[in-house]
């Protein structure tokens, strides 16, 4: 940013300086060229009268001017400079007085009337040298004065973009540990009105975000207490009644509520930033089933990239996910069925897939829907549902290779 | 007959409460606010107290502060949180047990009987040995045939509720609601994975079983090995 602004600064005084610095140039150079005329016009004049008179030899003249004077008589002779006696000066002899540009400079040319009825000729040649006296001068100290000025911008607009940057710096910092989950991250009040007021923005809305997390926690434990007391009194007056169906029922309805309070604890849970290593998750959890795949003798098998896979979830919710799904295998398929485990990473994103050789779903249109049918497999699969689709994806069943089912978690990108 | 406090604000949980230690022939007393309850606790001086955290006048963790300040009477909390960190910080506030709402009433006496037993016994808890097994609930250690086991807590939780039911058969709807403090669904294998983690580490498999035995329908038994 302090680059750019600089960089912004130099444009801008560059263009101004050169939008002045070239038209004065030229002025001053049209000027000085214009003087130089009129003082060699001046000079002829004062010579017209002197003309018919003139001895050969050298004319007199003012050292510091400059000027190369030729006097043309009418008789042919060349008086002065030696000058070839052209066109110009045959017009100039016929009465009319003019300045001409030519190789050498610019000629002024005057004619003179002599008694003896004749027209003298007097050129006055400026040379180049002289014709623009003084205009380099001035330009040198034009381009000085603009370089001063140049950098003088520069220094400005680095000490402010300093500023300026230190600022905003602030408020980038305050605001990557608030994304980072760090709550207490404030913007010191520094910099220009408006970056002071973004940060005064900034820090009401950590303040807010922290407020609306301490109340959703609140707001859980109260849950947690709302739906468990009453459920307290069910249970042990459901004991009193011993009926074992009602006491499933109860359990069911238990682990029931029991879920929905993890899925209100979720934002909790993950707090400002949710991310988790999806291959890392699945490797720990795949590790901690497979004894229990041997114990039953379950071929199982692990297909999980040698990478990092991070999606927008706790690791806690990843792996309650995972084992949701593998302790449906083990508890739905009998022993010894295959089982295989994998990650394929997607250009946005990744997909877990678990495929057993079991009997398959039922009806996957109920499942689809996160129905439990029969109380069991449903919660777990919901589980699983939930999960991705708080993480910015979708679940899928459907027929695994292996002749059984297969569950694909379809993970979104982490940010 | 133990006397058995109940500070719970919930009219029908107290009711139930009451009615299920009534039943497992418990006496009783109640009350239904935290001031009341610790005025309670003083006065009729019950031998153990069974608090509910979610009381309407007074935070619960701050009664059991208080209760602590002027008696030593075992209490086991009742909470609808589950969160490790809340019940921990109950049982350093100088809570003898907790449990999770929704609770039953079998818990609830197998636990106020295990609170019982501690606090009249002057003995510290001493460790099971089943054959060279020895389970250590003080240091949370286990050795077999001297050699230390390397055991997940919850690992160390089951063997050690297996241990102390040495040669009778635990089903797993007990261990889920005993060890993990859960409902139980029918299709849960968190029991039985565990289970497998239990059998690596005591050296065993499921298809040659030495200390574990699973009792097919049943449960599973942790029994010494019979000699071969």
């Amino acid at each position: 940013m302090r680059r750019q602004l600089t960089a912004l600064v130099a444009a801008t005084t560059s263009l101004v300086l050169i939008a002045f610095l070239v038209p004065i140039t030229l002025l001053l150079r049209s000027e000085a060229e214009k003087r130089a005329i009129s003082a060699a016009t001046l000079k002829a004049e004062s010579l017209a009268p002197l003309a018919f008179n003139l001895a050969d030899g050298p004319l007199p003249s003012s050292p510091d001017e400059g000027f190369v004077v030729t006097v043309f008589e009418p008789d042919g002779r060349i008086v002065g400079a030696p000058a070839e006696r052209t066109p110009s000066v045959a017009l100039a002899a016929s009465g009319e007085a003019f300045a001409a540009r030519t190789r050498d400079g610019v000629e002024v040319l005057v004619p003179a009337q002599t008694v003896h009825g004749g027209a003298a000729v007097i050129r006055v040649l400026i040379p180049g040298s002289a014709l623009y006296g003084g205009v380099l001068r001035a330009s040198a100290v034009l381009a000085g004065l603009g370089l001063v000025l140049f950098t003088v911008g520069l220094v400005v607009a680095d000490a402010l973009g300093r500023r300026l940057v230190r600022s905003v710096r602030g408020l980038a910092t305050a605001a990557d540990r608030l994304s980072a989950g760090d709550m207490s991250a404030r913007v010191p009040p520094a910099g220009p009105p408006e970056i002071r007021q973004a940060g005064a923005g900034l820090n009401r809305l950590a303040v807010r975000i922290a407020e609306l997390l301490a109340s959703e926690r609140e707001g859980v434990a109260d849950l947690a207490h709302r739906l468990r007391t009453p459920l307290t009194a069910i249970r042990l007056d459901a004991e009193a009644v011993r009926d074992p169906q009602l006491m499933t029922d109860i359990d069911q309805l238990e682990r029931t509520i029991d879920e929905m309070i993890r899925t209100a604890r979720r934002p909790v849970r993950e707090g400002v930033v949710a991310s988790a290593d999806l291959v890392d998750v699945v490797r720990v959890r795949v590790g901690f089933w497979s004894v229990l795949a041997e114990d039953t003798g379950r071929p199982m098998s692990t297909y999980l990239p040698p990478m990092t896979l991070a999606v927008r979830t706790s690791p806690t919710d990843v792996a309650a996910a995972v084992d949701a799904l593998l302790g449906n295998v083990f508890a739905h398929t009998p022993d010894g069925m295959p089982l295989q485990v994998t990650i394929r990473p997607q250009l946005k994103g990744a997909v877990l897939v678990v495929d057993d050789g079991g009997p398959g779903f039922g009806n996957l249109a109920d499942l689809q829907r996160g129905r439990s049918g029969s109380g069991s497999t449903g919660l777990g699969l919901d589980v699983a549902r939930r999960t991705v689709e708080a993480a910015g994806g979708f679940m899928a069943v459907g027929r695994s290779p292996l002749g059984g089912a297969r569950v694909e978690l379809h993970f979104g990108p982490s940010e | 007959m133990p006397h058995v406090l109940v500070i719970e604000d919930d009219p029908q949980v107290r009711a139930a409460l009451l009615r299920a230690l009534d039943e497992r022939g418990y006496a009783t007393s109640s009350a239904g606010t935290g001031l009341a309850g610790l005025h309670s606790a003083v006065t009729d001086q019950p031998d153990l107290v069974v608090l509910d955290l979610g009381l309407p006048d007074i935070d619960g963790v701050e009664l059991l502060r208080m209760l602590r300040s002027v008696s030593a009477v075992p209490v086991i909390v009742v909470t609808a949180r589950d969160e490790e960190a809340e019940i921990v910080a109950t049982l350093d506030r100088g809570a003898d047990d907790y449990l999770v709402k929704p609770l039953g009433a079998a818990q609830l006496d197998a636990r106020i009987r295990a609170v019982l037993r501690r606090s009249t016994s002057d003995d510290p808890v001493s460790a099971v040995v089943v054959a060279g097994l020895v389970v250590d609930p003080a240091s949370r250690e286990a050795r077999l045939d001297g050699r230390l086991l390397d055991l997940a807590p919850k690992e160390f939780d089951l063997l050690r509720y297996l241990s102390e039911r040495a040669g009778q058969v635990v089903s797993k709807r007990e261990l889920l609601a005993e060890v993990w403090r859960l409902p139980y669904g029918g299709a849960d294998k968190t029991v039985d994975v565990h289970l497998s983690w239990l059998r690596r580490k005591l050296g065993e498999t499921a298809q040659q079983p030495r200390y574990l035995s699973t009792v097919r329908g049943v449960g599973v038994r942790l029994s010494a090995p019979e000699e071969s």
